[in-house]
Order: C-alpha cells, then sequence, then structure tokens
C-alpha cells in the first residue's frame, strides 16, 4: 500500500518534469512559407484586421500573416519584449510608449520602405519629435490618426439656431446661450480620469508651443509658464458641466450625451461609436476647440492613433514590408477609416467620415498639433492631477506641481536630454 | 519508526519547497535585483543603487496610499469578519433552504469585476444619491465615489461585499469541526445566545478566525481589482492603493525598478504586521 | 447525532432573506442588462430597472460566438480542474507536514512561516521576471500557468489545511502507528480523508480564484492563440467602448460552471465530519 502510492506521487512528479521539458518545443514552420505575425493594440478594429488577415492569406502562398488584437496590448508586448519573444510588426499608437520603444532601441529603422514616401510628412515630423533624443531614420509608418475637439448634437443646434464658435469669447457666450435656455452646454465624464486629458489637450494645443515638454527637458521653460492659461481656461469651461463631473464617468457622459442631455462633448473621435451605440440615429458632428480669442491661431489636436513598427528583430524584412504595403493600399485604409472615424496618415483621395465634417478644413490644410498628452510619462499620471486640480480648482498648487513632478518622473531623460545637448553644443 | 516518520515529511517537504522557491521565490529575488535599477519593464537599463529606496520614502503619492491602503484594509477586515462571522453562523443554524441560501450568500464571489464595477458605479453614481434624496439625507445627495473624503467607504462596501463570501465559507467549515456534544454539554450548563457563542463555539474556530484574519488584511492590504473597477484611484488620487501604484507605474507606466522597490518595502512591512498577527492569535489559541 | 428534527429557526431566516436583497438586486440588474441591448441603457433610474424589452438570446449567443465560448471554456476548465486537483494532493500534504511538525521542529517553522509570507509578494513584482522564467523553461503555456497556481494557493491552503489539523487530534494516526502503518500510508488512508470539509474548501476558493484570473494567464500566455473565458471575455471592454450587454451576458454564463461546482463542494464541507471520526 504504501509503496503503491509513493509510486503515485512519484510518477505525479516524473510527469510533471517531462512536461517541462516537452512544453519546451515550440512550433517552427520551415516550409518556405514566412510567418509574419503582427500585434495591433486597437481591440475595437480587431474585426477589421481578422478580415484583412484573412485576405492576405488568400492571395498569398510564400508569407503566413497573422494579425492579433488583444486586449490590453501593451502588456502583452511588454512581456513578450521582456522574454525576447518579438512579433515583426506592432501597431502601436504615436504616444510615449513609442518614444521609449525606439530608446530602448525595440523598433528597426524602415527609412528603405519605399511606402514612406506616400505618407503625410506631418505625421512622419510627429513620430519625429516623439523620440526622446533626435536618432536618424524613420522607426514607424503612421497609418491613421484621431481627433479631438468637440462633439456636438447637431439637431440640438439647428433647432436652436446656434452657431460653431470659432473663439473662446464665442464658445462662451454660446455657453452660456444653451445654459440659459435650460440645456447642459457639456457632459464630462471625470470619474475616469483619463477623460480629463481630452478638454486638456484640446485646449493645450490651442494656447502652448507643440513642444512644450521638450523644452523643458532642455530647461528653456516651465509648464507654469506655458499652462497657465490652459488651466485657467479649462476651469472656465468647467461651470458648463454637470453638476458633480466627477461622479460620472466616460460611459455615463457617452450615454448621457447620446440622449440628448447635453449639446456638447469635448471628447475625440475614438468615442463615436460608443455614442452610436446607444443612440444610432444620433444627429454628430465635431469642431476644432477654439481656444484662442484669434480663429486663426487656432490648430486641430490630432495624434498618430495607429502606426505599424517593424522590429529590429524581424529576420525577413521584405516580408513585412510587404505586408505593409497591403495593409497601406488606399481601399483598405478607406474601410479603416470608415470604420473607426480616423484620418487616413497617407497621401490621397480618401472620404472622411461626416462626424468630421467640421473639422474637414484644418484636415485638408494640415493645420494639426499633436496631443501634449504623449509626451507625459504615464506613471505621473497626468490625468489624475487634472482631475484633483478641477476638484480643488487652485491653478498655482497644480502647476506648481506639475513642475516639480515633472523633474522627478522625467529624471533620466532630461540628464538624456541635457548630455546629449551639451555633446551638440560641444561640436 | 521515528526515523521513518521523519524520512517520508522531509521527502515530502523537499520537492514542494523547491518547487514553490523555483517560482516564487526566484522571480522575487529577480524583482529585488531590479529595483536597484532604472528598469523600465523593457529595454536597458542602469543601477541606481539605493535611489529608487530614498525616493520611496520621500513620494508623498507613496506615503497617501500607505495610508489610504491601510485605513481600508482595517476597516474592511472589522466589517468583513464580523458579518461573515453571523452569517455563518446563521447558515450554520436550523434553516430552511440551507442550499439555496449558501448558494445565493456564495453569489458576490463570482460576479466578474466588470460586472460588479459597473452595478456599483451606478449604484453609488445614481440610487444612492436618489435614494438620499427621497429620505433627505445631504450625506448622500452626491455620489460618494465622486467625493475624495469618502470614495474610500465606497471601495470598503465594495470589497466587503465580495469578500464575505469567502469568510463565511471558511468560518462554515470551522463550525463543522464543533462537535455536536459540545452544544449538547452547553445547553446542559444553560448556556444560551451570546453566552454560547463567546464561551463554546468562538473558542473552537479561533484557528478559523485567525486564518480569517490573515486571508482578510492579506486581501484588502494587496487590494486591486475593486479599485480598478471602481475609481482607478481617483477622485484626485484618494483611492490609490500600494497594490495599485505598483500595477499601474510599474507595469503599464515605465517606473518598473522604483514599484519593485515599492513592492519589497510593502512585502516586508505586511510580512512583519502578519507575524505579529499570527503570533497574537496563536498565543491566545494556547490559552485556550 | 440522534436529533429531534427541529423547527427551523425563524428570526435567522429573516435574517438571511433580509441579507439577500444586497444580492439580489445586483444579480437583478445583471440579467436584464444581459438581456437588453445596447440602446436601452439609460442613466435613468427607471430605465435601469425596467425589463429588457425582449427576453431574446441573441447577446448570450453573441457573447459566446465573440469569446469563442466553447474553446475558451475547455481551456478553462483543463486550468481550473487540473490545478484545484494538484493543490489539494500537493497542498494538503504539505499542510499536514508542517502543521504537524512546525510545532517542536524549527526547520519546518521556518518552512511554513517562509511559504506562508509567500503570500504576500505582489503579484506585479513577479509578473515580469516569471514571464521571462517560464518562457525560458518552455513554460509558456497553459502547464506553465497551472504550475503558478499551484505555487501562487500555495501560501493560503497551507494556512488552511494546518489551520485545519489543529481540530483534528493526533490520537488518531498514533492509533494507526501503532497498528504498524507507515507515515506515509496514514495520512492517505486516515488524514487525508478526514480532511475532507477542507478539501471542499480549498476547491471552492482555489477553483474561484483560478477560474476569475485573468493577470496570470494574460502574462504567461501571451502570444499562444488559446484562450481561457476572463481573457477572452476582455474582448468586450476597451478604453473607448464597452459593450455591457454582451459583456454581462457571458459573464451571467461563465458564472454556471464554477456555481454548479460550489453547490457540490457544499454538500461535501457539510458531510465531511459528521461521517467523520472527530470526535
Amino acid at each position: 500500500m504504501k509503496q503503491r502510492h509513493q509510486r503515485y506521487f512519484l510518477l505525479t512528479a516524473c510527469c510533471m518534469i517531462s512536461a517541462l521539458a516537452v512544453g519546451g518545443c515550440k512550433k517552427s514552420s520551415n516550409d518556405g512559407v514566412t510567418e509574419i505575425e503582427i500585434v495591433q493594440y486597437k481591440p475595437e478594429a480587431a474585426g477589421y484586421f481578422k478580415a484583412l488577415e484573412e485576405e492576405f492569406n488568400a492571395a498569398h502562398d510564400d508569407i503566413h500573416l497573422t494579425i492579433s488584437s488583444p486586449n490590453d496590448a501593451m502588456t502583452i508586448l511588454k512581456t513578450r519584449f521582456i522574454r525576447e519573444d518579438y512579433p515583426d510588426i506592432i501597431g502601436i499608437g504615436g504616444d510615449i510608449n513609442y518614444s521609449y520603444f525606439v530608446d530602448a532601441e525595440i523598433l528597426a529603422d524602415v527609412s528603405e520602405y519605399k511606402g514612406i514616401s506616400e505618407i503625410k510628412q506631418a505625421y512622419i515630423d510627429i513620430d519625429e519629435a516623439l523620440e526622446l533624443v533626435p536618432v536618424d531614420g524613420i522607426y514607424a509608418v503612421p497609418y491613421a490618426a484621431n481627433a479631438a475637439g468637440i462633439l456636438y448634437n447637431k439637431d440640438l443646434f439647428q433647432e436652436h439656431g446656434w452657431k460653431i464658435p470659432e473663439t473662446w469669447e464665442e464658445l462662451m457666450t454660446l455657453c452660456k446661450e444653451i445654459q440659459s435656455e435650460g440645456i447642459l452646454p457639456f457632459y464630462f465624464g471625470f470619474k475616469d480620469t483619463w477623460t480629463c486629458l481630452a478638454p486638456w489637450n484640446a485646449i493645450a494645443v490651442d494656447l502652448a508651443p507643440a513642444d512644450t515638454a521638450k523644452q523643458v527637458n532642455r530647461g528653456n521653460t516651465t509648464f507654469s509658464a506655458e499652462y497657465r492659461e490652459v488651466s485657467e481656461k479649462y476651469l472656465e469651461l468647467l461651470q458648463y458641466g454637470p453638476n458633480d463631473p466627477f461622479a460620472y464617468g466616460y460611459n455615463d457622459a457617452c450615454t448621457a450625451f447620446a440622449r440628448g442631455e447635453s449639446a456638447m462633448y469635448t471628447i475625440g473621435s475614438y468615442a463615436i461609436p460608443q455614442i452610436l451605440s446607444v443612440n444610432p440615429n444620433l444627429n454628430l458632428d465635431s469642431f476644432v476647440m477654439p481656444a484662442n480669442s484669434d480663429k486663426t491661431a487656432n490648430t486641430l489636436n490630432s495624434g498618430i492613433d495607429l502606426q505599424f513598427c517593424v522590429t529590429a528583430d524581424c529576420e525577413n524584412k521584405e516580408a513585412a514590408y510587404e505586408v505593409l504595403d497591403f495593409l497601406y493600399e488606399d481601399k483598405n485604409i478607406q474601410k479603416y477609416i470608415d470604420a473607426q472615424n480616423s484620418i487616413p496618415c497617407k497621401e490621397g483621395d480618401f472620404k472622411l467620415a461626416s462626424v468630421l465634417d467640421g473639422m474637414k478644413n484644418y484636415i485638408e490644410v494640415g493645420n494639426m498639433t499633436d496631443f501634449q498628452d504623449h509626451y507625459y510619462p504615464s506613471e505621473m499620471a497626468v490625468d489624475a492631477q487634472l482631475q484633483t486640480f478641477l476638484i480643488q480648482k487652485d491653478v498655482d498648487a497644480f502647476l506648481k506641481k506639475f513642475d516639480k513632478d515633472w523633474k522627478r518622473y522625467n529624471r533620466d531623460i532630461i540628464r538624456m536630454v541635457q548630455e546629449y545637448e551639451a555633446k551638440n553644443t560641444e561640436k | 519508526m521515528k526515523n521513518e516518520r521523519k524520512r517520508t515529511f522531509l521527502l515530502i517537504t523537499i520537492p514542494i519547497l523547491a518547487l514553490f522557491i523555483c517560482f516564487n521565490t526566484i522571480p522575487l529575488i529577480r524583482g529585488v535585483i531590479y529595483s536597484f535599477t532604472n528598469f523600465k519593464g523593457f529595454g536597458n537599463y542602469d543601477w541606481v543603487g539605493l535611489r529608487n529606496y530614498l525616493d520611496l520614502f520621500t513620494d508623498i503619492r507613496v506615503g497617501k496610499s500607505y495610508w489610504f491602503t491601510f485605513k481600508l484594509a482595517v476597516v474592511t477586515t472589522i466589517v468583513v469578519n464580523v458579518i461573515s462571522l453571523l452569517l455563518a453562523l446563521a447558515l450554520n443554524s436550523k434553516i430552511r433552504a440551507k442550499s439555496f441560501f449558501r448558494g445565493a450568500y456564495f453569489l458576490p464571489n463570482i460576479l466578474g469585476a466588470l460586472v460588479v464595477g459597473y452595478i456599483f458605479n451606478y449604484f453609488f453614481t445614481y440610487i444612492l444619491p436618489a435614494l438620499g434624496e427621497m429620505i433627505g439625507m445631504d450625506a448622500l445627495k452626491s455620489s460618494i465615489l465622486s467625493n475624495p473624503n469618502t470614495a474610500w467607504i465606497g471601495i470598503m462596501i465594495v470589497c466587503a461585499w465580495q469578500a464575505i463570501a469567502m469568510n463565511t465559507i471558511i468560518y462554515i467549515s470551522g463550525l463543522q469541526t464543533v462537535p455536536e456534544d459540545v452544544y449538547e454539554a452547553g445547553n446542559i450548563d444553560g448556556a444560551t445566545g451570546w453566552k454560547k457563542f463567546r464561551h463554546l463555539t468562538f473558542p473552537l474556530i479561533i484557528p478559523f478566525f485567525s486564518i480569517n484574519m490573515v486571508l482578510c488584511m492579506k486581501n484588502f492590504l494587496m487590494a486591486f481589482d475593486q479599485i480598478m473597477a471602481l475609481t482607478k484611484g481617483g477622485p484626485a488620487q484618494s483611492t490609490e492603493s500600494i497594490s495599485y501604484l505598483i500595477y499601474n507605474n510599474g507595469m503599464s507606466g515605465g517606473q518598473f525598478g522604483f514599484q519593485s522597490a515599492n513592492a519589497v518595502v510593502f512585502f516586508i512591512v505586511i510580512v512583519i504586521i502578519s507575524v505579529t498577527q499570527m503570533k497574537i492569535t496563536s498565543s491566545k489559541e494556547e490559552q485556550l | 447525532m440522534i436529533k429531534v428534527k427541529e423547527k427551523a429557526n425563524w428570526p435567522v431566516m429573516i435574517f438571511l432573506i433580509l441579507g439577500l436583497s444586497a444580492i439580489a438586486f445586483p444579480l437583478y440588474m445583471t440579467i436584464t442588462i444581459a438581456f437588453k441591448q445596447p440602446s436601452e441603457m439609460t442613466n435613468s433610474i427607471s430605465g435601469i430597472l425596467s425589463l429588457p424589452k425582449a427576453w431574446s438570446f441573441e447577446n448570450f449567443r453573441e457573447a459566446m460566438k465573440v469569446t469563442d465560448f466553447w474553446n475558451s471554456l475547455r481551456n478553462s476548465l483543463l486550468i481550473t480542474v487540473i490545478s484545484v486537483v494538484l493543490s489539494i494532493l500537493i497542498h494538503s500534504l504539505m499542510g499536514y507536514t508542517l502543521g504537524r511538525n512546525r510545532a517542536k521542529n524549527k526547520f519546518y517553522n521556518f518552512v511554513y512561516l517562509f511559504i506562508v509570507s509567500g503570500m504576500f509578494v505582489p503579484f506585479a513584482i513577479l509578473m515580469m521576471p516569471l514571464a521571462k522564467q517560464t518562457a525560458e523553461i518552455g513554460l509558456a503555456n497553459w502547464f506553465g500557468v497551472v504550475i503558478l497556481y499551484v505555487v501562487f494557493y500555495m501560501p493560503m491552503n497551507i494556512l488552511l489545511y494546518s489551520g485545519y489539523l489543529v481540530n483534528i487530534p493526533m490520537a488518531l494516526e498514533e492509533a494507526a502507528r501503532v497498528d504498524g502503518a507507515s507515515t506515509w500510508t496514514t495520512y492517505w488512508k486516515i488524514i487525508f480523508p478526514i480532511m475532507k470539509p477542507m478539501h471542499a474548501t480549498v476547491a471552492v476558493l482555489t477553483a474561484l480564484s483560478v477560474w476569475n484570473d485573468v493577470m496570470t494567464p494574460l502574462v504567461i500566455m501571451a502570444g499562444s492563440d488559446q484562450n481561457t473565458l476572463p481573457l477572452a471575455q476582455l474582448n468586450f471592454q476597451s478604453q473607448f467602448g464597452t459593450n455591457y450587454n454582451l459583456a454581462f451576458a457571458s459573464y451571467l454564463l461563465s458564472l454556471i460552471p464554477i456555481l454548479v461546482f460550489y453547490v457540490i463542494c457544499q454538500k461535501q464541507i457539510l458531510n465531511g465530519v459528521v461521517n467523520g471520526a472527530v470526535k
């Protein structure tokens, strides 16, 4: 009896050990077919990419493409990077993660990819600006951009004869007018801290230099100087929202706006599908946040929402470029921007979604400025700091903390930038 | 005979301990090593010596998160243990539809975080204020989650709501070890109600009480899901728990090295607390 | 156990029924939302409390499609069942060994505290190193996830088992030992069956934690094509839009297996001691 049991125990132990060994064999297909794997970070576009994957594989014998669109892709990407298990192509946004990945030398220089020439220069410049310190080469191919400003309920506007404001004063007058008619001008979902960034970015692009963060890193200016007006105007805007905006989340705000409980909603184009899911008949349009008194000084808040980067580890660059060629075909991009209400980064004659009508002029002439928050490190939690600021309404304290925390969270980057500057001025 | 017993125990302990060390201790040591670097979670990193640890003690945000976490843990632990002990006694007494009640009270534990988050957000944002209006209580008229001073109460309620099921199960299984004859003896002595509980039942389930205390402290000191589901650290950063900071800034953000240092310090703090706690309860166990 | 059949304790039942409302209400919301359409979602109280316009199982069907339900369910079941079985076997053995020896042996007491304190290691600090380590030894798959669960829940389960042992008298095993049975045999023949209520408790707690866990499979199995149910359910939510109706339907579906499992185990928790010889 005793021995039998002990044997079972040993057997289990052996099984576990052998499973450890066997589990290690990874799939390797070497029948002349090149495997290309893409991991892209927008799960809401999963359906689109699934269709593309099938279409591509049906047309190609020599390359097999897999596109995964996982939720929480950043966690997945980071854990795969630490395992040194790099996908061939990654689809990410143009934000600070991209800056980090370039700095970590995870991405390959794609300047040789001929498709680059067809991408709008403005977006290539945005990517270049995102590099912590200037690096030679191009590390991403921008795909689609989003735009943030103010979404408005077209029916309500027409009904009351309200005009689209073009300056800050007009916007404030409009808000007063809307309020006087017993309608809520704005809905805010500030319980979800990230939504605090949407109005902030839209105001900041109008009022602060696009490279504020970089200038601060170089020691040329401070946020207290650049962001004062932004903060003050943000507080003014707050008065026209619901009573206790910190009680409502993003989802509540989308639902309320979709149901016509407010005339406007300061958010990006990414919120449109969620709003329309609640009320598919909503007549929706958008306009640029007019934070300046001079309407020519206003600019559209737009940044790269999705771009594809080839990893340095990718063995078959030619195959990767072939996949990129396919992704960047005009008809595919058109399908993508239709589904996501986004702006193409490629030159060409694309049809924009009608909800972007109010922003069209800006898009066509290229009057667009990247989100300020694409330069903020996420651990600094600027979104939460903004929420705190909106609750406490203390501009000085907020700006002082912003400057102080910036130095604390960006210590290594500032050191890197200043070393780089010193080296370049010596030359 | 003695040696056989000793050898068997050793043969059992060593492989299991090895497994544990391999997948818990070794990764922990690796984590500790990262805490001396400015590692972002990927790419290159530099050694920064004790900088992360020094920063930790000057970081107001970390200090605030400690205060919040301990406040939450202590209050929730008390609330949960009182309610689940009552529930366990009730569910263990002579009632009809026992299985139904036991099943029903177990439900909160299985609802996913997304569902719990949505429902309680709705409850705190819309239903509770409406209730407040109805009965004219000013304190309830605005959402408790939107006020930095009260948001932790909302999180406490949800943590307790979810955790009571588990603690009740442990208490119920503890009550099963109380032999019937103890009660019978007690009945003869005329012990009833509170007295019976205090002098007969409770001493016998003290091991389970201490298990529950440790598990509660562990669960609530490491509260994370409920915070993600309800407030995401807001409003005004008033509900950032330590685990939230470690995960959010270390994993999602680029502060892996610094948050590893935070995790190491936090780990040491909890171990000290729980060992003390276990020492106290086990000395109580011995007294009885 | 000869007992006169007593009357139900009505005050206690009333207390329980009142307490039930704290569960019934969220459950009611979950069920109605699972049947509603996104366009039926409102911010008004009467709107959210109202019944869905139509009781259609369309959401459930759609949710099953989105999550690839049967495959994900299979993976989840596989991981959960194996983790629970291994946990019961390994942890009870270890809990017994440590529980019986730690009072008088410093080494075992140290091992006990060492393992139990492992409970307090924040998962976030282990995540990166574990992702790397499991990949290095080829365990970046479901089996690696199972091993990790066996390790993660070891502290809690050992705490439970050795706590339970306190109430099991030594006399039982001593009697067996006098009969000449080895420690190993005594354990499996006598102690293991007596701990049945605890096995059921451990099974419930472990199964529940495993069943709902997202992070471990997300980090360890990232890049493999396999999904567990909670991983697949992540598809319903993203920062910019969450389909609560589908998500709720899916959560209701995944709640059923674990609830059934709990009800079965609950019986064992009850029966255990009555049948056992602990007196």
